[in-house]
C-alpha cells in the first residue's frame, strides 16, 4: 500500500509537470500579450515593460526561470493586478471555489443516490420515467445554460414574491451558495442517478437480497442495509473523477453568478493574457485534480473491505 | 396434522415467450424431526416450489395459481405472518446453494447472523452479536468471536455455508429448508456440512426439507423422498421404498444413471434419452411419456393421478392401474 501510494504520487508529479509545460508553450503561442490594452503603447514603453517582466528573454530561458521558481513554490506575480503575487490570489480565491465545489459534490452525491434509488424502486413506473427524462436533460445540457435559466427563474420568483428569497448573484453567506452549487452539481447528479439506478437494479436480484428476505427482514431494512449499501459502491468510485467536471464547470458558473472564486479569476486572466495567473492557476488545479483522483483511489480501498487486503 | 403441509401447488411465470408452468400440482408434507428430500434434475421446479411457499420468487412475473400450504395449520400462502410474526427466519429457516453470493459482501458475518435475532426476538445489537458468536461456535467455526467480526470474503466456501446454517437456525426454526446446500462445495466439505445439519436436527428436532439432485445425499440424510419431474411429483415415499422398490420409470432411470462402486459392463451408466418437456406448453398426458421405455397409449392422452401403495408410497404412473397388464413389480428388478 505504501509503495502503491508512492508510485501514484510520482506518476502525479510527472502529470503535473506535463500540464505545466504544455500550458506554458501553448500560452506563448497564443497571439497577444499582457500589454495590449485599449490605449496604444509606444514601442519604447512596451520594450521597457517587456524587459521589466523578463519577456524579452528567449522562451527557453523564460521556461527555465518559471520552472525553477515553481519548484520553490513561487508562481510569480500577476501582470494585470500589479504587484500581487499569484500565490496570494490563489490563497484568497481558492477557498471560495472549494466551498462551492464541495457543496456541489454534496448535492450531486445525495441527489444521485436518492433519485437513483427512487428510479429503481419505481422501475418503469412514472417516477422512473420522469426522473430518467430529467437525467437525459441534465447530462446533455451544459452548465452555463442551467446557470442562466436558474438566474432567470430566481429573478421571476423574487419579483412575484416581492422580496429576495435568494440572491441572484454575488457572494457572502449560505444563501448565495445554494443556487450556484445546485447548478454546478446538476450534470454530475444526473450522471450519478443513472449509475445508481443500474447498480440498484443489479443488486435487487442478487442472491444475498433473497437471503435477507428469507430471514424475514422487513422490506425497508432489506432496502437500506442490504441493497443501498452495496449499490452505492460504484457511485463512490466515480466521485473522484467527477471532482474534475465540477471544477471545470465552476469556471463558467462562477462567472455567471459573479462569484469571486479562482475560476472567475482564471477566466479573467485568460482574457487579459495574465501569464503569471494563468500558469499558477493551471498548475494548481492540475495538481489538485491529480491529488483528488489519488485520494479517491486510496479511499475506495478503505471503504470496500475486499479491496483493502489486496 | 403435519407440521408443514403443501397440497396441489401450482406456480406459473409470465415471460415474453408465454407462460411457464413451472410447478404443476405438487403435494408434500413433513413432520417434526423428519427429513424430506425433494430430488429431480435441474429445472424440474424443486427450488421454485419451496421459494414460492416462502414468498421469495418475484411476483410478478411469478404467481401461485392454485394450492395450499399450511404451517401448523396456518395458511402461509395468503400471509407470511403468524401471530404477528413473520414466519421467515423465525419458524422457517433457509439455506441456499451458493454461499459465496448468498451473503452480503459489505456486512460482517456476525451482523448477518445477528439480524434475524434483532428482527424476530427483539435482541439488542450487542446481545445478538454475542449470540451470533455462540452460533458460529455451534457450527464448528474456530475462534468464533473473532470470526464474527470478519467479512464473507475472508471465509472459505465451507465456512460460509456453516455461517449460513448458523444464520438459518438462529431463531430455532421448526422447519429448515436447505436448497441444494452442498452443491457448490467440494466433496469432503459436502459431507461435513450434511453431518452438521443432521446433528443440529438431532439436537433441536426441527424438520428438514432438503432439495438436491444428488441421490447419495438423499440416502445419507432423508427419511422420505419426493421425486420431481417437469413440475410434478412423480414418486413419493420412504427412502427405502423409493430406492429399493422404485415404482416409477423415471426413478428407475435416475438410478441407472447414477454411478456406483460396482464394476463390469452391467454397471455401465445409462443416460435417460431425450430431454424434459417444454413447460410453456406441457404435454396433455404424462410428462415423462416421451422418454419412458414403457409408454402406452393411455400415457400420451391422460396424465395419471398418483396411485397409492402401502406406507404412503405413491407413484404417478399408469403401470399401477389395476387394468394394466404389465406387472409393476417387474420394474423393480430393472
Amino acid at each position: 500500500m505504501a509503495w502503491y501510494t508512492v508510485k501514484r504520487l510520482i506518476q502525479g508529479i510527472i502529470t503535473v509537470w506535463f500540464i505545466a509545460t504544455a500550458t506554458f508553450w501553448a500560452m506563448h503561442e497564443v497571439p497577444g500579450d499582457p500589454f495590449i490594452g485599449e490605449k496604444a503603447v509606444s514601442p519604447e514603453v512596451e520594450a521597457n515593460l517587456k524587459a521589466r517582466w523578463g519577456l524579452d528573454k528567449p522562451p527557453l530561458e523564460q521556461y527555465w526561470i518559471f520552472m525553477t521558481n515553481m519548484l520553490q513554490g513561487d508562481f510569480g506575480i500577476s501582470f494585470a493586478q500589479e504587484s500581487r503575487s499569484v500565490n496570494d490570489i490563489i490563497l484568497e480565491r481558492f477557498p471560495v471555489s472549494a466551498i462551492l465545489g464541495i457543496l456541489a459534490i454534496v448535492f450531486a452525491g445525495l441527489g444521485g443516490v436518492l433519485y437513483g434509488a427512487l428510479t429503481a424502486l419505481y422501475r418503469n413506473q412514472w417516477p422512473d420515467v420522469l426522473i430518467i427524462l430529467l437525467v437525459i436533460i441534465g447530462i446533455s445540457v451544459p452548465s452555463f445554460v442551467f446557470a442562466s435559466v436558474g438566474q432567470l427563474i430566481l429573478v421571476v420568483i423574487n419579483q412575484i414574491l416581492g422580496f429576495n428569497v435568494l440572491p441572484v448573484a454575488g457572494w457572502g453567506d449560505i444563501s448565495h451558495m445554494l443556487v450556484p452549487a445546485l447548478v454546478l452539481g446538476l450534470g454530475t447528479m444526473a450522471f450519478l442517478t443513472r449509475l445508481m439506478r443500474s447498480s440498484m437494479l443489479e443488486i435487487v436480484s442478487a442472491d444475498f437480497i433473497r437471503t435477507a428476505r428469507s430471514k424475514g427482514v422487513p422490506a425497508a431494512q432489506v432496502f437500506s442495509r442490504h441493497q443501498l449499501r452495496n449499490a452505492v459502491l460504484p457511485v463512490i468510485t466515480v466521485l473522484g473523477p467527477s471532482v474534475a467536471s465540477i471544477t471545470t464547470g465552476g469556471f463558467v458558473v462562477e462567472n455567471i453568478f459573479g462569484i469571486p472564486g479562482l475560476g472567475q479569476s482564471f477566466v479573467l486572466a485568460v482574457q487579459q493574457s495574465d501569464y503569471g495567473v494563468i500558469m499558477g492557476t493551471t498548475v494548481f488545479y492540475g495538481a489538485f485534480l491529480v491529488l483528488m483522483v489519488i485520494i479517491v483511489d486510496l479511499l475506495y480501498a478503505w471503504i470496500d473491505p475486499r479491496v483493502r487486503l489486496e | 396434522m403435519a407440521l408443514l403441509d403443501v397440497k396441489n401447488l401450482h406456480v406459473e411465470f409470465t415471460t415474453y415467450g408465454g407462460i411457464v408452468h413451472a410447478v404443476r400440482g405438487v403435494d408434500f408434507s413433513v413432520d417434526e424431526g423428519e427429513t424430506l428430500a425433494i430430488v429431480g434434475e435441474s429445472g424440474c421446479g424443486k427450488s421454485v416450489t419451496v421459494q414460492s411457499i416462502m414468498g421469495l420468487i418475484p411476483m410478478p412475473p411469478g404467481r401461485i395459481t392454485q394450492g395450499t400450504a399450511h404451517l401448523r395449520g396456518h395458511d402461509i400462502i395468503q400471509s407470511k405472518v403468524i401471530d404477528g410474526k413473520d414466519i421467515r427466519g423465525n419458524f422457517v429457516g433457509m439455506i441456499f446453494q451458493d454461499p459465496m453470493t448468498s451473503l452480503n459482501p459489505t456486512m460482517t458475518i456476525g451482523a448477518q447472523i445477528a439480524e434475524p435475532l434483532e428482527v424476530h426476538r427483539g435482541y439488542s445489537h450487542r446481545q445478538a452479536m454475542n449470540r451470533a458468536a455462540e452460533l458460529l461456535d455451534m457450527v464448528q467455526i474456530p475462534e468464533a468471536a473473532k470470526r464474527a467480526r470478519q467479512y464473507p470474503f475472508e471465509f472459505s466456501g465451507g465456512m460460509l455455508q456453516r455461517s449460513m446454517i448458523a444464520m438459518a437456525i438462529a431463531c430455532e426454526p421448526s422447519v429448515l429448508i436447505a436448497d441444494e446446500p452442498s452443491t457448490a462445495l467440494d466433496v469432503t466439505i459436502q459431507a461435513q456440512i450434511l453431518d452438521l445439519v443432521k446433528s443440529i436436527q438431532k439436537d433441536t428436532g426441527m424438520a428438514i426439507i432438503l432439495i438436491t439432485h444428488d441421490l447419495g445425499v438423499v440416502a445419507r440424510l432423508a427419511d422420505t423422498v419426493s421425486v420431481m419431474y417437469a413440475g410434478e411429483v412423480m414418486e413419493a415415499g420412504s427412502v427405502d421404498d423409493v430406492f429399493y422398490r422404485s415404482a416409477h420409470p423415471y426413478t428407475l432411470g435416475l438410478k441407472e444413471a447414477m454411478p456406483t462402486n460396482q464394476t463390469g459392463r452391467s454397471r455401465q451408466l445409462k443416460p435417460i434419452d431425450g430431454s424434459p418437456p417444454d413447460l410453456f406448453s406441457p404435454p396433455k398426458g404424462c410428462s415423462y411419456a416421451a422418454r419412458c421405455p414403457h409408454t402406452m397409449e393411455v400415457c400420451l392422452e391422460n396424465n395419471p393421478n398418483a396411485f397409492a401403495m402401502q406406507d404412503g408410497h405413491a407413484a404417478k404412473c399408469w403401470l399401477h392401474h389395476e387394468e394394466c397388464e404389465v406387472e409393476a413389480e417387474d420394474l423393480y428388478q430393472a
